[in-house]
């Protein structure tokens, strides 16, 4: 079918970009491997849908495609949850180096 | 007994001169925190008579009374008041919440506008203030009859206990909350708050009401 070949060509796009960013170091080894994990688990199920039929049908739902759904809406949930920590993190670290700044000077009036 | 009055402000330039003399002729050391003002506020605070630290960018009004209290404690400071920056609340009032921090008897007097007078209170405003009255009842079990009044006067060693992590509006519940939880001898004293077009148009939101709660519950 034609959309498997434009969405495994797509995918292939991000793994290429992938290499690329871990090649110029701009993300970590653990970063690479969860999302080289990712995509090569989408090419097998875009690949070969038949095969999650037989895992769905495992743990007791009907359609493959179900499945996809609901672990890809899972795996969004946890991505957004490792986001908004990070941001968080980020915002308490911002707010500590401008405080430091603010300090700074102030210091011996 | 060195007391510091403590003034967050964010594009404040209209009202902070007014406030910091008004502070100063009452014989008070002011210090205001500039939150990332892109107006005149921090050059106007300093042309009268105060002292102006500067966050580079907005962090919020958590993080500016946090970065002022550090500056206290570093300079020794025996007692400090929260004050606010729109000219709500009355300079005049200062020395009592200081009073009884003075007698040694208590080490944190919140003001209360439902104890004192309280002039133009808009009706949407005081249905938020009755339903964080209830949340802070159910959450902390202090029995106040305000809450989320920044006009507060803290001794150095009750500032010295707390931990402030709230960079934004929630930290007013968090400081109740560290009251309650590090058991904080406190009291309440009635202060005057006015409601102004200006404040009004500068204060809390309903909506923010929801921004509080999401910081509180959710990013926790």
């Amino acid at each position: 079918m034609i959309i498997q070949f434009i969405l495994i060509l797509l995918i292939l796009i991000f793994v290429f970009r992938l290499f690329l960013k871990f090649k110029n170091r701009e993300t970590d080894k653990k970063d690479f491997f969860l999302w080289l994990l990712i995509w090569i688990l989408a090419i097998a199920v875009i690949a070969y849908p038949q095969g999650t039929v037989l895992i769905a049908n495992k743990v007791g739902i009907g359609r493959g495609s179900d499945l996809i759904v609901y672990v890809s809406i899972i795996a969004i949930f946890f991505l957004l949850f490792r986001l908004l920590l990070r941001i968080e993190k980020m915002e308490k670290q911002i707010t500590k180096i401008v405080r430091k700044d603010a300090l700074k000077g102030k210091g011996d009036e | 007994m060195k007391t510091l009055v403590l003034i967050p402000a964010k594009n404040e330039e209209k009202k902070i001169g007014t406030v910091v003399s008004q502070v100063k002729s009452e014989n008070f050391e002011v210090l205001v925190v500039d939150d990332g003002s892109t107006d005149s506020t921090a050059q106007t605070a300093e042309a009268n008579g105060a002292t102006v630290l500067i966050h580079a960018v907005n962090r919020g009004q958590g993080a500016s009374l946090k970065t002022g209290i550090d500056w206290a404690l570093e300079k020794d400071y025996d007692h400090v008041v929260f004050f606010d920056a729109d000219g709500q609340m009355r300079a005049d009032e200062i020395k009592n919440l200081l009073e009884p921090l003075m007698l040694d008897k208590y080490e944190v007097a919140l003001g209360s506008r439902f104890l004192g007078r309280t002039e133009n209170m808009p009706f949407s405003r005081l249905i938020t203030l009755k339903l964080a009255l209830l949340f802070t009842r159910l959450t902390t079990g202090l029995k106040l009859t305000d809450v989320h009044n920044g006009f507060q006067a803290w001794s150095r060693e009750a500032l010295g206990k707390i931990s402030l992590n709230q960079d934004r509006q929630a930290y007013a519940s968090e400081v109740l909350s560290e009251i309650a939880k590090k058991k904080l001898k406190f009291t309440e004293i009635p202060v005057t708050i006015t409601y102004t077009p200006y404040s009004k148009k500068k204060g809390q939101k309903l909506w923010n009401a929801f921004h509080i709660l999401w910081d509180l519950t959710i990013k926790r």
